[in-house]
């Protein structure tokens, strides 16, 4: 450290004072509707052509011990036996990922005959075990035939709003569960999460389909299947079974991936869930028995933290209750598990659903409006917005334009920092793959790159220190998301039809942890929610909801070479129109608490 | 970029008229403060604008929550819990200050029932105020009479004319001031400034050689402590030093509300809540003291306002969505 002069200067002028890098001007849109049209047929024309298919030739390893996915001397994960794995509903983990999903939304009439109903619906709840078991012959077979098997499987899962629970088991056993934004429900919390204020806006949670105050489901039944006609046998079964039972159907909603290339992506034409936590535990005491699979050499440090490159690893309890949970002060170890809740309700799960409208075409002339007064294209312009191309190939590691082999590699397409230079990972070997030789990510810590405001990056801020301080606090906040669209997509079409434009689409948002309060609702408002939280920047400019007094404004800082430019959101395109906040139990509590 | 030829008082306060020696003064606080170059890793550096001349690339604001990470992550089954400990002193019901260490600190006032009717957030910092003590102890009693009471006196705010800062009306009695020990402007510089050389590792696991390597990235970063506000200091600063950068805080330094937010929070009869919210000293994006009151025509006070469905019964409620920031800059040498 150089000496300090000590000696005390008189200084009078201020004037040399250091100035910030001013904001540019405001960027002003004219979004003229008939104008944009042609453009917007090119776009989700455009949209809708990739091919991020795995590199040909790799096979992904069938999931089963492997003792050299160990690392000596870290703190031993739980072991999720039989009787555990038979516990843990399915699509919490490992999650049905299934092309076609249906949701029933009941409320109950008559306990007793919903009780009978319970009962009769346990045995057909898919548990953990069944998920896993199907998982890894699926990929056994796959490893053996080099190609997709012809395997399919039907799914269900259930879940119990508070006041179902308190119905079912009585008041004081449901004010156990801790977490009081469950107990208020998603109506209650809806405009804390941004939702608007006033009645008179499409998105007020008085005209959902489901889950306003009027409309507030008791049971959400997920159906998941991989051919859509076992869909519709088992969900009428369900559907059936309950009515005769005294449910009423408040509601139903089908889900399905979008087709085609656009397989994965969501309705703005992005793929979705890229980057999903990894959950420790294991399946088995064998070694290397991982729940989640792990492709980091030991002699590379992050194999601690991260299961793949950017996969981070987080302790079970933050998904299931009970369950060793993330130490807040450190990225790798263990803290004791949660005790605020019913001792039945070990194992189970938080469920977060949202049922969020998609306005495409806004969407994308807004894309086109703000591309073309920045000099870029609406592709450039909204993959800005999200932090990824619509590939899914990461700004950060591809910022001049979409990559589609980088978005297929899933060794890849995640790995990227934003503080730093991202080193690249030492893996394990893995058959027939090269490594990663796509051009790592440069530094980013100002975001002109991937801009704070991004999607990506207001969600999972990654290395990045935060609000809460260090990247150990942003692990407590992760989810894990289960969601899948609805309606026809209209990105992909050739000159969509006024009709089509018009129908209804969005995203099933379904999403499991083990608080709603510091997780969903965390990321929600304080992150996506707030133009200085995390950082600087900005508004989520994709899910992002504010409602200040009735002004929904959003705004963002865009960077420009010259000094970041703010461009006012006017308009939404993500629009909640249902769902509610639900518990997934252990499945045996079905059966001996729920329906007994 | 021309060396900065004085330090401002944080938010440009004109506690005193121009002209006035307090205002050297307090630069030279500053200045001395600082080091002119703190070398850091890579050969990055935390600078004094005044002695070291950069040309400024970039602006960086650090933000981070209001109410203590310290007290909420032991709580994070029971957040109840956690306001209660940031605001009832053992024994008593004034404000437990000593643990509100994100430099923010508040106070909240109850009427006869019981219920919230305001609270005043700070993030004044001690020295500041023993700075205008040493200049003019008038104008400090004037300060205090129109922030806190008029039964405020010269008697009350010194003993054998030395301030105290935990005098009877910045503690027991009212809020001028950050009083908790380390929630001072000279830690805050200290805590930026040291900052720069930031040695590693926590995530290999095994014992790290000697001498220490540079973190690479944040997931190198050694443990720091459980607050929100050092390690956000820490590990932004740390990160632009090993760019390597040249980095220092944004003028006029201080520590600052950045925002509020009350987004869901409605008044009993179910509506959104106005704007309550006064900005005191300091000006937008430079808040230094701010009160959150409800006007007595509305017919309510802040305790029947509900926050996402739940009423308002600890000012941490509030707390929690409240930020706090402090401007960063970094650049390189000429």
């Amino acid at each position: 450290m150089e000496a300090k002069k000590k000696t005390r200067s008189k200084k009078q002028s201020n004037q040399a004072a250091l100035t910030p890098l001013q904001h540019l001007e405001p960027l002003e849109l004219a979004i003229q509707p008939q104008a944009a049209a042609a453009q917007l047929n090119r776009v989700v024309d455009t949209l809708g052509k990739f091919l991020p298919k795995l590199p040909q030739g790799i096979l992904i390893p069938a999931l089963s011990g492997d003792p050299g996915a160990e690392i000596p001397g870290a703190e031993p994960e739980p072991v999720y036996a039989l009787k555990a794995r038979a516990d843990i509903q399915g699509n919490t983990i490992p999650g049905f990922n299934k092309d076609h999903q249906h949701f029933l939304f009941f409320r109950i009439q008559n306990v007793k005959r919903a009780k009978a109903w319970l009962r009769w619906i346990a045995p057909l709840i898919s548990s953990m075990d069944d998920v896993l078991t199907w998982v890894r012959a699926f990929r056994a077979l796959r490893l053996r035939l080099g190609t997709e098997p012809p395997m399919c499987a039907t799914w269900v899962n259930i879940a119990f709003s508070y006041r179902a629970i308190a119905r079912l088991v009585g008041k004081a056993d449901a004010l156990l569960f801790g977490d009081e934004s469950f107990r208020q429900g998603l109506a209650e919390r809806s405009t804390y999460l941004g939702d608007p204020t006033r009645p008179s806006n499409r998105g007020h949670r008085s005209r959902w389909v489901v889950g306003g105050p009027k409309n507030e489901a008791d049971i959400l039944v997920i159906v998941a299947a991989d051919d859509p006609e076992d869909l519709v046998t088992v969900k009428d079964s369900i559907k059936e079974r309950a009515i005769r039972s005294g449910l009423r159907l408040l509601f139903e909603q089908r889900g399905n991936t979008l087709p085609g290339d656009l397989h994965g992506h969501e309705h703005f034409g992005f793929k979705d869930g890229v980057s999903q936590p990894g959950v420790r535990g294991k399946v088995s005491a064998a070694p290397g028995d991982f729940i989640t699979p792990r492709y980091i050499a030991h002699s590379d440090g992050r194999a601690r933290i991260f299961a793949k490159p950017g996969q981070l690893l987080l302790w079970p309890g933050q998904f299931l209750l009970g369950e060793p949970r993330q130490d807040p002060e450190h990225p790798y170890l263990s803290a004791p598990p949660a005790s605020n809740f019913p001792s039945w309700a070990a194992l189970g799960s938080y469920l977060v659903c949202r049922r969020l409208r998609q306005d495409v075409p806004a969407f994308w002339k807004f894309a086109i409006a703000a591309g073309s007064s920045l000099g870029m294209t609406a592709e450039e312009f909204a993959s800005r917005l999200v932090g990824r191309w619509p590939s899914g190939a990461p700004i950060m590691r591809t910022p001049g334009a979409d990559n589609n082999a980088l978005a297929g590699d899933p060794w890849a397409n995640n790995h990227f920092i934003f503080n730093d230079d991202t080193r690249a990972s030492i893996l394990r070997p893995i058959g027939g793959y090269a490594g990663d030789a796509f051009p790592q990510a440069s530094q980013d810590m100002l975001g002109s790159i991937c801009p704070h405001f991004a999607h990506i990056r207001k969600t999972n801020p990654r290395d990045s220190a935060t609000d809460l301080g260090k990247p150990d606090d942003s692990m407590l906040r992760m989810i894990l998301r289960r969601g899948i669209p609805f309606g026809p997509p209209v990105v992909g079409v050739k000159r969509p039809s006024p009709r089509l434009l018009k129908q209804e689409r969005g995203l099933m948002f379904i999403s499991y942890g083990s608080t709603i309060e510091d997780q969903f609702e965390f990321l929600t408002r304080r992150w996506s929610n707030s133009p200085i939280q995390p950082d600087f920047g900005g508004h989520d400019p994709v899910i992002g909801q504010r409602d200040q007094r009735g002004d929904r404004t959003r705004f963002i800082d865009f960077p420009t070479p010259a000094g970041p430019r703010r461009i006012h959101i006017k308009n939404e395109w993500v629009i909640p129109t249902g769902g509610g906040y639900f518990f997934s139990p252990p499945i045996r509590a079905i059966r001996d608490v729920l329906g007994s | 970029m021309a060396l900065l030829t004085r330090f401002d008082t944080p938010a440009s306060l004109r506690d005193l008229p121009a002209g006035s020696p307090f205002y050297d003064n307090w630069h030279d606080f500053i200045d001395l403060e600082l080091a002119p170059s703190t070398p850091g890793t890579n050969f990055g550096e935390f600078y004094d604008a005044s002695d070291t001349d950069v040309n400024t690339l970039g602006t960086h604001s650090l933000v981070w929550m209001a109410f203590p990470r310290r007290v909420l992550m032991p709580h994070r089954d029971d957040r109840l819990a956690a306001f209660v400990e940031a605001e009832r002193t053992p024994g008593g019901d004034i404000g437990n200050r000593n643990v509100q260490d994100e430099y923010c600190e508040w106070r909240v006032e109850r009427n006869a029932a019981g219920k919230i009717t305001r609270v005043t957030f700070t993030t004044e910092s001690p020295e500041y105020w023993e700075a205008l003590w040493a200049v003019d102890r008038t104008r400090v009693v004037a300060l205090y009479r129109s922030l806190v009471s008029p039964a405020v006196v010269e008697a009350d705010l010194h003993i054998g004319g030395v301030y105290q800062r935990r005098n009877r009306w910045n503690e027991a009695d009212g809020i001028v001031h950050l009083m908790q020990s380390i929630n001072t402007l000279r830690a805050a510089l200290g805590l930026a400034e040291g900052s720069a050389m930031t040695p590693t590792t926590q995530i290999t696991g095994v014992p790290p050689p000697s001498p220490l390597p540079t973190a690479a990235d944040n997931y190198e970063m050694p443990a720091v402590a459980n607050t929100s506000v050092d390690p956000r200091v820490k590990y932004d600063v740390a990160a632009l030093v090993r760019k390597p950068l040249s980095v220092t805080l944004r003028e006029p330094i201080g520590l600052y509300i950045a925002g509020y937010d009350d987004t869901g929070w409605t008044k009993p009869d179910g509506s959104p809540v106005g704007n309550y919210w006064k900005i005191i000293r300091g000006r937008p994006g430079q808040i230094l003291r701010l009160e959150y009151r409800v006007p007595p025509a509305a017919g309510f006070v802040v305790g029947d306002i509900r926050i996402g469905g739940r009423r308002i019964e600890w000012g941490g409620q509030i707390a929690e969505h409240v930020t706090v920031t402090a401007g960063g800059i970094a650049g390189v040498r000429p």
